[in-house]
């Protein structure tokens, strides 16, 4: 009797222990397969950035402007692989670390499994889920560089983008990602900074890159009219761009997603990046109202302009991003609608006021958006607990941030840029600008069925013009040795 | 000759040492190395490869005399027209 008792119950034990190991194996898989869906659905961010970039391009930019998007992926994808993965697992607490232990015993040494040449970094039928992970961020980091892209279009050389892009997206967002959206990160585990979908993460830090990059490039040949007032260059295929916005949006989805931890055996079964527990309808809740509040505010601020409605969809969602996991949609609704108003004021303030060419806003919309969306979570999510320490949010723990990343983002921005321009490699001939990028580059015109009509430009009077005579006369300012772009009379008044 | 040529094994050390979590990790260091060396390289070869086009036509464009037609003049051969279409760059072509 006893003896057969005994013998149920191991049999027992072993069928736990059996279907323990094969729940366990079934989370991974469907860790491996969330990670891996996201992915596919984050390439439509590409698709939409492409698309959209090219749309707000003219005629003659069309395919030059495209391609960055495209080579983006070349060089990211490597440089990210080699060192921006590592950077990640290893520099969390400010400097490099050697195969460290995380907050959490059972996630030992990351940073010894980011190094290229780590068992995790290839195929390993041990672990599901680090390279799945990998590729997540990866599409995080094109996505960064991305956003640089769009600002510079029609002067910027495509080599310059490559490698600005690749300094963005493999070196400087994922140093700050290290620092703040990570469990073990520094400004997480110190001041209980929260930035759970990478407002100010991606965002922010990419627009104070995108500036100082901008401030050495300088506008587009004929931005400026001689009083220094903006003149608008008309977009050559603006359903393209609200196409492109939309597949964007769509994307944003899997982006949101991805941003989240999975396991699905331990309640709630979702964390946040600092391994907080959330859900994925939190988030989701979250990124629909953000992108409702962000299309009322952007409509309402530019007074319906098609295009900033849509950017106002982006910047709505962007203010919000930080707080995603613990806001009401009411909250992410309201504060979303301020975050797309904010993006069309401040958007044309740096058009206008500081004569800097931002060409699709990404300043704006990013930039100020990321900070600002980190920023409201000190407000509205103070006190809430952050990461497995549960380091309370507080408003000068968010400011810690902000004051980090700004500096963070902007300085390699602008001395990567500097570099190139004193190098001669940054800016494209101002003959070549004014032909249009793309006869220099592919030697051809990527609408051939389609007659040539002139080019316009709007004035500041509003006003459609025919844009050749403005455009010889700012090449001719320019090969009279003032800046592109630039009116002659502000240039003076410079100090 | 050939039937005495060591294919399995040969086979098997060729394989050890390129694929990927094989005991000898010389193949992956090397192949790191070598995918970081091609990695830079793409970046320089952008880089001069662009320049010489951009360049090129910039020379062209002044070469023609005056100022390039804004937005590019109608396709077709024409001083704007580089005579280096196609992959072939080199402005000495």
């Amino acid at each position: 009797m006893t003896a057969s008792l005994v013998g149920s119950m191991s049999w027992l034990l072993a069928q736990a222990t059996e279907i323990e190991d094969k729940l366990s194996l079934d989370s991974q898989i469907l860790a491996e397969q969330f990670y891996f869906f996201t992915v596919v659905v984050m390439w439509l961010i590409h698709v939409g950035f492409m698309s959209y970039e090219a749309g707000a391009a003219r005629r003659k930019n069309i395919m030059s402007t495209a391609i960055k998007n495209i080579l983006t992926i070349a060089v990211v994808t490597p440089t990210f692989y080699y060192f921006g993965w590592y950077i990640y697992g290893c520099f969390e607490h400010g400097g490099p670390a050697q195969g460290h232990a995380g907050p959490m015993p059972e996630f030992p040494g990351f940073c010894g499994a980011t190094a290229p040449w780590a068992d995790a970094m290839g195929p390993n039928l041990q672990d599901h889920i680090s390279a799945v992970f990998f590729l997540a961020f990866l599409l995080f980091s094109w996505t960064t560089a991305s956003i640089l892209s769009g600002a510079l279009i029609e002067r910027v050389r495509l080599s310059a983008y490559l490698i600005l892009g690749s300094l963005l997206g493999s070196g400087v967002w994922i140093m700050d990602a290290a620092w703040g959206w990570s469990a073990g990160g520094w400004l997480t585990t110190r001041f209980g900074f929260h930035d759970s979908i990478a407002s100010a993460v991606v965002h922010g830090v990419a627009g104070a890159f995108t500036l100082g990059v901008l401030l050495n490039l300088g506008p587009r040949i004929g931005k400026y009219d001689l009083a220094g007032k903006a003149r608008t260059f008309r977009a050559h295929n603006t359903h393209l761009t609200l196409m492109g916005l939309m597949l964007i949006f769509t994307g944003f989805y899997g982006f949101y997603a991805a941003c989240l931890v999975i396991q699905s055996t331990i309640t709630p079964g979702w964390l946040n990046i600092y391994l907080s527990p959330t859900t994925l309808g939190a988030i989701a809740f979250v990124i629909t109202f953000g992108f409702a509040g962000g299309f009322t505010g952007g409509w309402i601020a530019s007074r319906g302009d098609p295009f900033w409605t849509l950017s106002g969809g982006l910047a709505g969602v962007i203010s919000v991003s930080a707080g995603a996991d613990v806001y009401h949609p009411s909250l992410a609704y309201l504060l979303s609608i301020t975050g797309g108003m904010f993006a069309v004021y401040v958007g044309n303030w740096i058009e206008r006021t500081l004569r800097i060419d931002d060409a699709v806003g990404a300043v704006a919309v990013h930039g100020f958006c990321g900070f600002y969306g980190v920023f409201l979570v000190g407000i509205f999510a103070g006190g809430y607990p952050t990461g497995v320490n549960n380091v309370p949010v507080s408003f000068g723990g968010q400011l810690i941030g902000i004051l980090t990343f700004i500096p963070l983002g902007f300085l390699p921005g602008y001395a990567g840029s500097w570099i190139l321009k004193k190098l001669n490699l940054l800016r494209v001939p101002p003959e070549v600008e004014l032909e249009g990028l793309d006869m220099a580059e592919f030697q051809q015109d990527f609408f051939p069925e389609f007659e040539r009509v002139p080019e316009t430009v709007v004035l500041p009077s509003g006003e459609e013009v025919e844009s050749a005579p403005i455009l010889l006369e700012g090449l001719a300012q320019v090969r009279n040795g003032h800046r592109a772009g630039v009116a002659v009379s502000e240039e003076r008044r410079a100090p | 000759m050939i039937d005495s040529f060591p294919f399995d094994k040969w086979s098997d050390d060729i394989s050890a040492f390129w694929t990927f979590w094989s005991e000898d990790r010389t193949g992956t260091y090397i192949m790191t190395v070598l995918g970081i060396i091609v990695m830079l390289a793409a970046f320089v070869y952008w880089t001069w490869l662009e320049n010489r086009k951009l360049q090129a036509q910039a020379a062209l464009l002044r070469a023609a005399g005056g100022m390039p037609a804004p937005g590019g003049v109608p396709p077709g051969p024409g001083p704007s027209q580089p005579p280096l279409a196609g992959p072939s760059t080199d402005p000495g072509d």
